[in-house]
């Protein structure tokens, strides 16, 4: 293994590195910020082809555009920080870094491929749902310390909808463990690689499930209620500029990230056919970047959902169709047993 | 924390929403919404935030030069919003346009209409956040200004009908490339359906939301697409002012009188626009495109314009004296029915013009279509509506 | 009136959907246009030809000119004023390309051609004031930016309505 040569090489315990490694090489935090670059242009870029434009260009005419998002990048950080006087400033300043740093937490026991991982759990599935869990919250509080009533409005959405929106993420994670009959990825993932039947193929119906639940979860259109830019202009990020609304912008795309890693080791076989640790790791990051390219992908197809009608799709449909999920996953049980 | 304090309205604890004019879906106005929870309890439109007092000026100004000072009020319809003006003066001129003008008039008109119709359209679809409706309702809508540009030489304001006519020929090549337009956005139209209008999210966001009954419609004297979408069979063309009289065509009138209905009207009026335009190059007749009493004040060295299709104007064009009277006149635009009441004391200029378009007419679906709604559904109405700010304010 | 009960009596104008059928017509149709070209002009990369008669920056020929007025008394925004030139017993026109519109009234009354539209419609200028020009200037400004014009290094394009992406742009020459 390259990794304890590397430990053996640098003097410290193999452990350590992988808990260094894991969270903020690959597949944490610097990985993230190469996808989410690579991922707001490709989404920019596939809307413009749609709808019949060119999209982002000028920036860099031979790359298509692809520095465009340094660029902006660049000018949120060069932008000034506003707090503005009636806003609960602590707060203010604290929700979207709080925020992005529990987001940041599931990258300790998701696993990018065979062997790279900070620290393998029997209940990691638990840890990276309960860990996403954490960021609503201080989001809301984000809607409340703004002072302001568009942020207030949308601090409520993200409250109603993170409820309906986790039950069916849960569901759908349970029928899954159920299904594997463990709470862990790795083993998930290796149950998948040695019967050669993926999860999106035993279980279709906790994989839609899982997929809806993420698109609600990060705003993604058509489920973008809580962003409403229409009505409440951002929703609870009105009031940011600067740095603090980039980090808010990345808030969305990180879950999105981790929400797909997930959805790779759990439905898409993980890092299969291969089982080498790098082979592994491009195979498991290029099946998450195109879940990742289909769920931006339906920006340019869907408006945005009603509030009442995306509350009734997850509660009245996917809600029941949960339980079918989780059955399912118990008669499945016998192929992976 | 003033900002979250609670109002109190008319007994109810509501929050006070100002929505606009620094908003991503306002427009050039304020809607003041009071929100019971999240259904609004009431609506008031804020206008006037681009009053130009159009009627004002056009007192100080020529008759010719009122044409271009109008057509300001909304310049994706600017043939529409003229040619009720331009027919008004020249009933007090006592001239009539030369049939082939008439024609010529018609097939702008529709084609101005098909692009502000695309233009709602577009800006409808990003009230519900749809992106690609709104690019392809506002990139469709660059064929039809193509279109305008070679019949017109400008995309936009074209200031095409003069008293007496109007300004260009027909290019040579325009029937070619209005009928590979209109294969183009027939077939476009039916991605359209799929994408927009069977979109099970966007029928969810429009389907029942704002229903405006016939009655209602009829008593708060709404215009246009959004009242046929009620059920009344009123087009302000059946007058068959330009050459309406002479094409056939019958009026697209739904039905619900809702969101979609409004939709739906407005992109069955495409097809027809279509089809009358077809229609007026079909039957357009051989002749002048310039009344003949100004064609021969001409110099007779400029004469040479009119057989390359362009009209001079004579010297006596800018001192017009229409005669003494009053002159109501009508025509329909993309956004609904635009009047004019014309009052002429017999000088070069309006004593009196007194214009009412057609967005000031819908502004009262604002306060009656959102209350008992929620707050999501106000885009979805104000997108359905097809308003216009500049043109309601003039 | 009352909501939701128009949802039985639909009639062939707004058919039912299928829930499922629908959002897959959809993807599928979004995908469909994933593979057209677009239809935007790169602008400055390249230049449409305008069509005949594009009403761009008035032209103005001092010594066709009889100055007759006609073409600051037509003009709607007051962009042209007549001026007095030293020299001459006539006054003349002056232009305003700041206020100027470009209706095209002024070439159309003119009853001499010394005025006439020309196709550029994208100079730049760096100065309010200097977008107002005396009778002198602007006869100098036309002949300059109608030569610059012609003599443009951009590629010169067409546009032409296509049957499939609606605009397309044909290289010229």
């Amino acid at each position: 293994m390259v990794l304890v040569e590397l430990a053996k090489a640098l003097h410290v315990p193999v452990w350590a590195l992988r808990g260094f490694l894991a969270p903020l090489v690959y597949p944490g935090l610097v990985a993230l910020l190469g996808t989410v670059l690579f991922l707001i242009w490709a989404e920019r870029k596939m809307a413009a082809r749609v709808q019949q434009r060119v999209g982002p260009y000028y920036v860099s005419p031979k790359l298509h555009g692809a520095l465009q998002l340094i660029a902006d990048g660049a000018r949120f950080a060069l932008q000034e920080v506003i707090v503005h006087v009636e806003t609960d400033r602590l707060m203010f300043v604290l929700g979207p870094i709080l925020t992005f740093t529990f987001l940041s937490l599931p990258f300790t026991v998701l696993p990018g491929g065979p062997g790279i991982y900070g620290f393998r759990s029997d209940f990691s599935m638990v840890i990276v749902y309960a860990l996403l869990t954490l960021s609503p919250i201080t989001v809301i509080l984000m809607g409340w310390a703004s002072s302001n009533k568009f942020a207030m409005i949308g601090g409520g959405r993200e409250a109603l909808l993170t409820v309906s929106g986790e039950i069916t993420l849960a569901l759908a994670i349970l029928s899954v463990a159920a299904m594997y009959g463990t709470l862990d990825f790795v083993t998930a993932v290796e149950k998948q690689v040695h019967t050669g039947i993926i999860g999106l193929v035993s279980n279709p119906i906790a994989a839609l499930l899982f997929f809806l639940a993420m698109l609600l979860l990060t705003d993604r259109v058509p489920f973008d209620i809580v962003l409403g830019e229409q009505e409440i202009v951002q929703g609870p990020y009105t009031e940011y500029s600067g740095v603090l609304y980039a980090l808010t912008m990345a808030i969305d795309y990180a879950k999105l990230y981790a929400l797909s890693i997930a959805f790779t080791l759990l439905f898409l076989g993980g890092w299969a056919p291969f089982t080498t640790p790098l082979l592994g790791a491009i195979s498991v990051y290029i099946k998450s970047l195109i879940v990742l390219l289909f769920s931006v992908f339906l920006r340019s197809v869907y408006g945005r959902m009603r509030l009442d009608h995306a509350m009734n799709f997850f509660w009245a449909r996917l809600f029941p169709l949960g339980f079918i999920a989780l059955a399912l996953g118990v008669f499945v049980h016998v192929i992976y047993a | 924390m003033i900002g979250r304090e609670l109002g109190q309205r008319e007994g109810y604890r509501v929050v006070e929403l100002y929505i606009g004019p620094q908003h991503p879906a306002s427009g050039h106005m304020r809607l003041v919404v009071y929100l019971d929870g999240d259904i609004i309890v009431r609506v008031d439109p804020d206008i006037g935030y681009v009053h130009r007092t159009m009627e004002k000026l056009s007192e100080i100004r020529e008759y010719v030069r009122v044409i271009s000072l109008i057509e300001r009020m909304t310049i994706i319809d600017s043939c529409n919003i003229t040619l009720p003006f331009v027919e008004a003066v020249e009933k007090l001129l006592g001239v009539e346009a030369p049939p082939r003008a008439k024609y010529l008039r018609t097939i702008l008109c529709e084609i101005n209409r098909i692009s502000s119709h695309l233009y709602g359209l577009g800006i409808g679809g990003i009230f519900l956040n749809h992106s690609t409706m709104f690019m392809w309702g506002f990139g469709d809508r660059e064929v039809f200004v193509h279109l305008a540009s070679l019949l017109t030489g400008a995309r936009l304001t074209h200031t095409y009908n003069i008293f007496g006519g109007v300004r260009r020929d027909l290019p040579q090549g325009f029937r070619d490339e209005f009928l590979k337009a209109k294969r183009y956005i027939l077939r476009k139209l039916k991605d359209y359906d799929k994408v927009f209008f069977n979109n099970p999210v966007i029928r969810g966001r429009l389907e029942n939301v704002g229903v405006l009954p016939r009655d209602k419609a009829i008593a708060y004297g709404v215009t246009g697409p959004n009242l046929r979408a009620s059920g009344v069979r009123y087009d302000a063309r059946l007058l068959g002012y330009a050459a309406y009289s002479e094409l056939d065509f019958e009026p697209v009138v739904g039905k619900y009188g809702d969101g979609l209905e409004r939709v739906w009207v407005r992109l069955r009026e495409i097809e027809m626009s279509l089809d009358l335009i077809e229609q007026a190059l079909k039957q357009l007749p051989d002749g002048p495109i310039f009344h003949e009493r100004y064609a021969k004040m001409v110099p007779p060295a400029m004469r040479k314009w009119f057989e390359k299709g362009r009209v001079k104007l004579p010297g006596g064009y800018v001192r017009l004296r229409p005669r003494k009277g009053e002159v109501f006149s009508r025509g329909e635009m993309g956004h609904g029915e635009v009047t004019y009441y014309l009052v002429s004391d017999g000088g070069m200029m309006p004593y009196r013009l007194r214009i009412v378009t057609p967005s000031a007419r819908n502004a009262i679906m604002f306060s009656i279509l959102p209350p008992g709604h929620t707050l999501m559904d106000l885009p979805s109405i104000y997108g359905s509506m097809d308003y216009f700010p500049p043109e309601a304010d003039r | 009136m009352s909501q939701g009960s128009n949802s039985d009596k639909q009639d062939d104008h707004r058919p039912r959907i299928n829930p499922v059928l629908a959002h897959l017509e959809a993807i599928a149709t979004g995908i469909k246009w994933l593979t057209r070209k677009p239809m935007t002009l790169m602008y400055p990369d390249m230049e449409e030809k305008k069509p005949e008669y594009f009403r761009g920056f008035i032209i103005f020929n001092y010594d066709k000119c009889i100055g007759c007025s006609l073409c600051a008394q037509v003009c709607p925004p007051r962009a042209i004023h007549m001026y007095r030139v030293p020299g001459d017993k006539r006054i003349r026109p002056g232009y305003d390309a700041g206020r100027c519109i470009h209706c095209g009234l002024c070439t159309d009354i003119c009853p001499t051609d010394a005025l006439d539209v020309s196709p550029v419609h994208d100079e730049v200028f760096e100065q309010i004031e200097s977008m107002d020009f005396d009778p002198v200037e602007w006869h100098i400004i036309s002949k300059k930016l109608v030569e610059e014009h012609a003599k443009r290094k951009r590629k010169l394009v067409i546009t032409r309505v296509d049957e499939e992406v609606g605009l397309r742009y044909e290289p010229v020459e």
